[in-house]
């Protein structure tokens, strides 16, 4: 049942089989972290903007007016991308705990610290979201701060997520210090990658603010023209600059790797092929929806394109995974016994939490005009 | 050793104490304190009470803030720090309730939105749809509460699933009842004690009374019915394993009496608040709830603590090893260790081989291995500490490994690794003394007795050692020569003629008057 690994420093996988077959968790882990890297990058994004607002504030009253608006819907971003992120850390130490938890230990103190960082940001993005009128100024700082803290969470957890498919660079690693300081800067990919991620979420925190022109075109026609300007705006450079990083991230990758997106893998491929055309048809369609003032051509038809964008990336994402595990790594290591006595009811219970959360949403007054402008 | 074994100097047991002792604090908070407020929400419209109204305004943004941020991140936190800490088990359970995790996980979406929703909606929505989300808030918490009981309780009480492995048997569980009622007890007492905080600042002494009596309304039921619904908890464990808090575990015992105090002592500061409510301070509250903490923290290591020497009762030992062997175990059981090395069946051992060199920093790998999680060398349960306050000499010291499933009530896993491994740890674990041994307390019996009996026996008269002890002191002497010839899994400790002579000399002193020790039955002793 255990294919012998290749080195000896590989745990051996859990003694509990499977209780779903492997496609069923594969689907779940990529679909969640897909949902969650969505809202962490409308959060960080968000996050940015509203930073970089601040800092462009003065005389552009406008600017300070975006800070306010967009800095109070960061904790409830972040909310989301904790609570979303919850399910694909679930899914990935169901699958790949061998190679998660070995890395986590590796880095055990960044990764400990994470949360202390995130509470600290947390409760500073809170304070600028109730302060960001009243003391712009400290708010700013706060801002900063709690961006700074978030930017450094991402950090390390790139650094994990690269040292956890790299299981040759572990034993040298931890026997130098067991005492959980390491991270993984001597992997080439790792700088790149982490700027591919926060690069892509600039560019989906210029989308939040397209949305949010939107929601507000009808009432407040000159802030969401503005709004709109300052986020399609940031989009386009975001996404531009997308090209160079993401060229740096797939020269980093050792060859056999970087060849998965380039023919030898045909999902990878053509994952890769819609990305990239993606991102490029979105950069056009951004600065058409910019020159013609079309709020909807840009709300709808650029965010969709990203959606469809990061969907890729985020399959590209785990085949790149599965391509750094292949010598260590099979599918069909696993026993398998599917849980029917409690499967079907997890199925029937995120329907029904979809529903009622829509529903909540709804009477709230989320999907109609004249929803309540929050607080 | 499956995994590699995170090294922290002070010992990582204490940042699953501060990271969980918090969180729960916090969580239970989260599911009492959403039914009270939304029933608060109800009673203070329903009486047309404005004030108590905007109060409850304030304390909602109180009870967010500190629930959807500390209390989530704490919650997520736990995991983070257990993967850390005990990735085996983490990794068992995850796989065996990963469906549990996952429907946890939607109520905790749920309760995440409605809080929020909750929050920004007291301004903007009609009262009764307001409420509904209070109400869905509380709905999705407490099945969260629910969920997640049935996998904490399986750690304790997996029952029969240890034979047949199906989810439900390992969810309801023998505990999961008791748990379930005694946990929903306390976030039903931590509802009345947070409003204390959020009440004392109050100006209208008015108002801040109505708010204490409300709260005591919550409270001081709550505390009074966790005192059946303890013994009924109590009850369900087995009795083998809560033995360890009657005596012969220090830290299990001290906790259970601290859970107990603790718990009366917030009973009567909740008292003193109701009879004296207008002149509620803010430090008083902090300090009642500071109590609670204390209280429930205590329960918490309780629990914890009993179930030693297993994460997951007769499943998992704490060190990652299995406690017997089954397909799939990776070799990582003790009857394995012992019989090819650790050295050989660890996956996270630097060296492989002893030499007449490397004796200690072997040593030092197997004490991380086996020992660490839950030892450290120098700072909480440190082994240097353990060994020079019982003055045990290096042969003592290898005697003892063989011998720690015994000690105190059997919340150590046997050491499992071959002799010369044994060696190798012993000779590490010497290294790690920094005194001689004091030859003058071998003449005293009493310290004889507590630094080289009382880890297995107790000073109590229905104990094997006085049980089984001859009557006459010389033969009783002559009968500690060989310990193993008295009970196969005693440790072979070997005293000279003064100490053993001593020894029985203080044992006979404590026997009680009248009851000279019966024939030989020290077989029996295994159980303890």
């Amino acid at each position: 049942m255990i294919s012998p690994s290749a080195l000896p420093t590989i745990p051996t996988i859990d003694p509990n089989p499977l209780p779903a077959p492997y496609w069923v968790l594969k689907l779940l882990l990529v679909a969640t972290f897909y949902l969650h890297i969505l809202a962490m990058n409308l959060m960080l994004g968000g996050a940015a903007l509203a930073l970089l607002a601040r800092l462009t504030s003065k005389g552009n009253p406008m600017r300070g007016r975006i800070f306010v608006d967009v800095a109070k819907k960061v904790p409830t971003l972040l909310a989301a991308t904790i609570t979303l992120g919850i399910a694909p850390l679930l899914f990935v130490q169901v699958i790949y705990g061998q190679y998660f938890y070995t890395s986590t230990i590796l880095i055990a103190w960044p990764w400990f610290l994470v949360l202390a960082l995130l509470v600290a940001a947390y409760y500073g993005f809170y304070y600028v979201a109730y302060n960001g009128k009243r003391r712009p100024g400290a708010a700013g700082m706060v801002l900063f701060v709690s961006l700074a803290l978030v930017m450094l969470i991402g950090f390390i957890y790139t650094n994990n997520f690269t040292l956890m498919q790299t299981p040759a660079r572990w034993a040298a690693k931890y026997f130098a210090a067991p005492s959980g300081w390491s991270l993984n800067l001597a992997d080439p990919t790792l700088i790149p990658r982490y700027l591919h991620f926060m690069t892509a979420a600039v560019a989906v925190g210029g989308l939040l603010l397209v949305l949010l022109a939107l929601a507000r075109w009808k009432h407040d026609r000159e802030y969401a023209e503005y709004i709109f300007q300052f986020g399609g705006k940031a989009f386009q450079f975001a996404t531009m600059a997308q090209f160079l990083v993401g060229v740096w991230f797939l020269i980093s990758l050792p060859r056999d790797l970087r060849m998965i997106f380039m023919g030898d893998n045909p999902v990878a491929t053509a994952m890769f092929g819609t990305g990239v055309l993606g991102a490029l048809a979105s950069i056009f369609l951004m600065s058409e929806a910019l020159r013609k003032q079309n709020i909807r051509m840009a709300a709808f038809g650029v965010t969709g394109i990203t959606a469809v964008v990061i969907l890729c990336m985020s399959i590209m994402r785990d085949n790149l995974r599965d391509a750094y595990l292949k010598p260590y790594f099979q599918p069909n290591q696993f026993a398998v016994k599917t849980q029917w006595a409690v499967f079907p009811l997890f199925l029937g219970i995120f329907v029904g939490g979809v529903i009622l959360w829509l529903v909540m949403l709804k009477r709230y007054g989320l999907f109609t005009s004249t929803r309540p402008t929050e607080e | 050793m499956n995994y590699p074994v995170w090294d922290v100097l002070f010992g990582s047991g204490l940042l699953i104490a501060l990271v969980a002792g918090l969180h729960v604090f916090v969580s239970h908070f989260a599911v009492g304190g959403g039914l009270f407020l939304v029933l608060t929400e109800r009673k203070a419209r329903r009486a047309n009470d404005p004030a108590l109204l905007n109060w409850l305004k304030a304390h909602t943004r109180f009870f967010v803030l500190l629930t959807v941020v500390f209390g989530a991140v704490s919650g997520v936190g736990i995991w983070f720090t257990i993967g850390l800490i005990s990735p085996s088990a983490t990794s068992d359970l995850i796989h065996i309730f990963v469906w549990g995790w996952a429907i946890e996980w939607v109520a905790f979406f749920i309760e995440i939105s409605a809080a929020l929703l909750y929050l920004y909606g007291w301004d903007k929505l009609p009262p009764k749809l307001h409420e509904w989300y209070g109400w869905i808030y509380f709905l999705a918490a407490f099945f969260s509460l629910v969920v997640i009981n049935g996998i904490i309780t399986f750690m304790l009480t997996p029952g029969s699933w240890i034979d047949v492995h199906k989810f439900w048997i390992g969810f309801f569980n023998p505990t999961y009842l008791p748990s379930a009622f005694f946990r929903t007890a306390i976030c039903l007492a931590l509802a009345g004690i947070y409003a204390l905080i959020t009440a004392s600042v109050q100006k209208d002494a008015e108002l801040k009374a109505r708010i204490v009596r409300w709260g005591a309304m919550w409270t001081v039921p709550s505390l009074i019915a966790l005192v059946p619904l303890g013994w009924w908890y109590i009850h369900e464990i087995p009795a083998s394993l809560f033995l360890s808090a009657r005596g012969p575990m220090p830290t299990a015992t001290h906790f259970a009496s601290s859970a107990w105090i603790l718990l009366a002592v917030t009973f009567v500061l909740m008292l003193l608040a109701v009879f004296t409510p207008r002149r509620l301070h803010l430090v008083f509250a902090v300090v009642v709830a500071l109590v609670a903490l204390g209280a429930m923290d205590s329960f918490e290591f309780v629990r914890e603590d009993v179930r030693k020497p297993f994460v997951i009762e007769n499943y998992l030992y704490d060190n990652s090893l299995y406690a017997s062997s089954m397909p799939g175990d990776g070799g990582f059981t003790v009857d394995n260790l012992s019989s090819v090395g650790v050295l050989h069946a660890a996956h996270w051992i630097n060296q492989r081989a002893i030499t007449a060199g490397n004796q200690v920093e072997v040593g030092h790998e197997i004490f991380r291995v086996e020992c660490q999680s839950c030892h450290t060398p120098d700072a909480y349960r440190g082994i240097h500490q353990l060994i020079e306050q019982r003055q045990w000499n290096p042969a003592t010291v290898s005697a003892m490994l063989t011998g720690l499933s015994l000690m105190h009530n059997g919340v150590m896993p046997p050491f499992a690794g071959t002799d010369a491994e044994r060696g190798a740890l012993a000779a590490y674990l010497n290294s790690l003394q920094t005194i001689t041994p004091n030859p003058a307390t071998f003449t005293n019996g009493k310290l004889m007795f507590e630094n080289h009996c009382s880890m297995c026996h107790q000073d109590r008269p229905d104990d094997p050692l006085f049980t089984g002890l001859d009557p006459n002191p010389q033969v009783a002497a002559d009968s500690l020569k060989d310990l193993t010839s008295l009970f196969p899994l005693m440790p072979d400790i070997k005293l000279n003629q003064t100490q053993r002579t001593s020894l029985v000399h203080w044992l006979n002193t404590q026997r009680p008057a009248g009851k000279p020790g019966a024939a030989s039955s020290s077989a029996t002793q295994g159980g303890n």
